[in-house]
């Protein structure tokens, strides 16, 4: 197909055949991973910055991994003992960056709206979101996505439950928005202060008892509870969220039986899940994060002219 | 000074717009003479000939942040007031929290003697209700008045302690002058960021949710009901703080109310459309279609008092940054009689002319203290203080020509209908974008 993604900000404008095609990259590029010499030209002569304003290390290795195994030439900046300690904005930043050449850059920021923000701001460089605020978070959703079709022939009609801290999440929307373009039946519980006030939008429906929710669900995704959000009153202490809303063996009972438990990790052991579910044969946690780093590939080498 | 004949122009004179063709006389900046037939020419006379455009009681703007003191590097008096001039006005009345804010009698008589040497529009000062604005103790409201305070408001914040507010109305009761109250819980909307709903549920940015606008807006209206006191509601931004407005107005209260340009013409969509462009970012957020309605059905309903602009000026690197870090404001003072316009054709005409025009003349004129009422009317013997439209005309908004220092607005690039061409300040022409002269 023609691929006509330059960049990457959030998954809104996708189409269900471009995620399909790029998740059959990914499946080539983690074929390459299992062989002994793993590194490809793909992108070689390509420079790629990781322009990280958050600490990240799991997102950031799983880019930088993918950007050296199509042999692009990386840099990783990092917004601590650089010039943004001192007081350089984003705008400033990105325009040295693409100065200095730079084909593309990744960033993860605190903000809603920067990498937009760098979009629209850079003349020719690449932008890929890796996390921007509680926004979006997009190659998140296409690893997950990805991961849910290693074990699934199709994804239309699976009913998928997202559980815990949907507003604070730029994972949950991301991932709405994906797994309803993939046509699934994207479902979502948690306590009501954690959600946001309108879904419409995103096509999903809410249950107020996680246990509806979860209910013949083919795939079962906890989200990360931070503890500020306690302390922001938002529910009265952990231990009650993990007792009415934590993923325990009889929540998971309710699941299809086969169901696949996600997590874009890391998680948090009786919060919002309980140990016997994370390591259980049914949780698929650790297959996402092998997942990140093909699913990266096939969207670098996508989106940056490998393909041509 | 010189003379000036208007010929053949359109005139809303703060109450209907006249039958027929007027020809308007000027002298010593005064409106000596409105009359239908054209007035015998003697030698030394600056003619317009204005057919087809509408001559109105200068417009007002009761809602204008100038920066200054403290802030020049965003706006300052001058450039505030000429922008002003070029925008269509020729009175703006300059929001106190400056800093230091305009809490004392020595700031407001900066403010007034900065602006009378301007060039730009007249610039009446709004004083805080608290001093240093910071909702303990009562500023000196009433020295504040003796030199020139036409407004008490602690904007940029609603009045923080409210029990500082009753005395505040109870207090300046034998005043003349209002009190303007920022309408917001600061619990309620505490990191809002967009408007709470569809807004905040997409983008992940915490919602400044309608009730904290309602709820204030209760609040005041009950101690308005108390204290028998005047508030003046400004940028009310929902469709249920209307109905709390509209509801205390049916019950007699002395509540009044504005609204904005950008709430009138814009909404929360458009935050997400742009790629979450920090231009629309302001407080309150930009609501939901539903609320724009709502504000424009209140117009024609006669609930509203004022369209005012909340001018809010900041520098470009406090505003052209990702959104959720850019500062919060609208700047519009150039554009915002055009962009109101505009949305008042393609909405078709939801209220008659006359209506929209005395939200900017009669009406904000009758917010002012008594001395002032003469601005919001076209008379003989009144100031020389007019406007005048061109509604047929096009334009496209180009912030790199303003007066004003703000370099970016959400309107930037759009083509509006329907603009301010001259404006008249005590006879003096402030501002002309047409070729008239004859
Ligand atoms: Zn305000």
């Amino acid at each position: 197909m023609e691929w006509k993604h330059k960049n990457l900000i959030d998954l809104d404008c996708w189409e269900k055949e471009e995620i399909l095609h790029l998740i059959d990259q990914a499946g080539n590029m983690e074929d390459l991973l299992n062989r002994p010499i793993k590194k490809v030209p793909a992108l070689r002569g390509k420079l790629i910055v990781n322009l990280f304003f958050e600490p990240s290390t799991r997102t950031r290795v799983s880019f930088e991994l993918a950007e050296k195994m199509l042999s692009a030439d990386v840099v990783n900046w990092s917004a601590s003992g650089s010039s943004t300690a001192k007081g350089e904005t984003l705008r400033d930043t990105a325009w040295t960056l693409e100065s200095m050449g730079a084909d593309a850059i990744v960033v993860r920021h605190g903000a809603v709206g920067a990498a937009s923000y760098l979009q629209r701001k850079l003349k020719h460089a690449a932008v890929f979101n890796a996390g921007d605020g509680a926004h979006a978070h997009p190659t998140q959703a296409l690893l997950d996505i990805y991961t849910a079709s290693k074990h699934y022939s199709s994804l239309e009609g699976l009913r998928i439950a997202i559980v815990g801290d949907i507003v604070h999440s730029r994972v949950a929307r991301s991932n709405m928005i994906g797994f309803r373009t993939m046509g699934c039946d994207v479902v979502v519980s948690g306590p009501k202060t954690l959600m946001p006030p309108e879904l419409d939008y995103y096509g999903v429906r809410y249950f107020k008892d996680p246990r509806e929710a979860v209910k013949g669900a083919n795939i079962v995704y906890l989200l990360r509870i931070q503890r500020e959000r306690q302390e922001q009153g938002l529910f009265p202490s952990l231990d009650e969220y993990f007792k009415l809303f934590g993923a325990d063996e009889e929540l998971i009972s309710l699941a299809e039986k086969d169901a696949l438990i996600m997590h874009p990790g890391p998680i948090n052991r009786r919060v919002e899940i309980d140990s016997l579910v994370a390591d259980g044969p049914q949780s698929v946690i650790l297959e996402q994060v092998r997942s990140g780093v093909a699913v990266r590939m096939a969207l670098l080498y996508l989106c940056l002219g490998g393909a041509r | 000074m010189e003379s000036i004949l208007l010929t053949n122009c359109k005139v809303y004179d703060g109450k209907e717009l006249l039958d027929g063709e007027k020809h308007i006389l000027i002298e010593d900046g005064k409106i000596a003479k409105i009359a239908a037939e054209k007035p015998s020419v003697s030698e030394n006379l600056k003619i317009y000939n204005l057919k087809g455009l509408i001559v109105c009681p200068g417009f007002i703007d009761i809602h204008a942040h100038l920066r200054d003191p403290g802030q020049e590097w965003r706006e300052d008096i001058l450039s505030g007031a000429r922008a002003a001039a070029r925008g269509g006005y020729t009175t703006i009345v300059a929001m106190p929290n400056t800093d230091p804010p305009v809490d004392n009698p020595f700031l407001v008589r900066y403010v007034i003697e900065k602006g009378r040497s301007s060039g730009g529009a007249r610039v009446l000062p709004a004083g805080t209700v608290s001093k240093n604005r910071e909702g303990c103790v009562m500023a000196e409201m009433g020295k504040m008045v003796e030199e020139g305070a036409v407004f008490f408001t602690d904007d940029g914040s609603p009045v923080k302690n409210s029990s500082l507010l009753q005395k505040a109305l109870l207090y300046s009761s034998h005043l003349d002058v209002r009190i303007m109250e920022h309408p917001e819980d600061n619990e309620l909307s505490k990191g809002g960021q967009v408007n709470y709903g569809w807004c905040s549920s997409i983008s992940g940015l915490k919602g400044n949710p309608p009730s904290s606008e309602v709820v204030d807006i209760k609040k005041c209206v009950a101690l308005a009901k108390e204290t028998g006191g005047a508030i003046h509601f400004t940028h009310v931004s929902t469709k249920e703080g209307i109905e709390e407005i509209k509801r205390a107005k049916s019950e007699g209260l002395p509540i009044t109310c504005d609204v904005t340009p950008h709430h009138l013409t814009l909404d929360e969509t458009m935050v997400v459309k742009s790629g979450f462009d920090a231009t629309y970012k302001v407080n309150p957020p930009l609501r939901n279609k539903e609320d724009v309605e709502a504000l424009w059905q209140a117009i024609a309903d006669g609930v509203v008092d004022a369209i005012a602009t909340d001018h809010a000026p900041y520098h470009m690197d406090e505003k052209d940054l990702p959104f959720q870090e850019a500062a919060f404001g609208i700047a519009s003072l150039e554009c915002a009689i055009a962009a109101v316009l505009n949305e008042w054709s393609s909405r078709g005409k939801i209220c008659p002319l006359e209506r929209l025009l005395s939200l900017w003349t009669s009406n904000p004129a009758g917010l002012l203290p008594r001395q002032w009422s003469d601005l919001g009317v076209i008379k003989e013997g009144a100031p020389a203080d007019l406007t005048v439209l061109d509604l047929d005309k096009n334009k496209q908004v180009k912030v790199e020509e303003w007066a004003s220092k703000a370099r970016l607005t959400p309107w930037e690039d759009a083509s509006l209908k329907g603009w301010p061409v001259m404006t008249f300040l005590e006879g003096k022409v402030l501002f002309c974008d047409t070729d008239r002269r004859c």
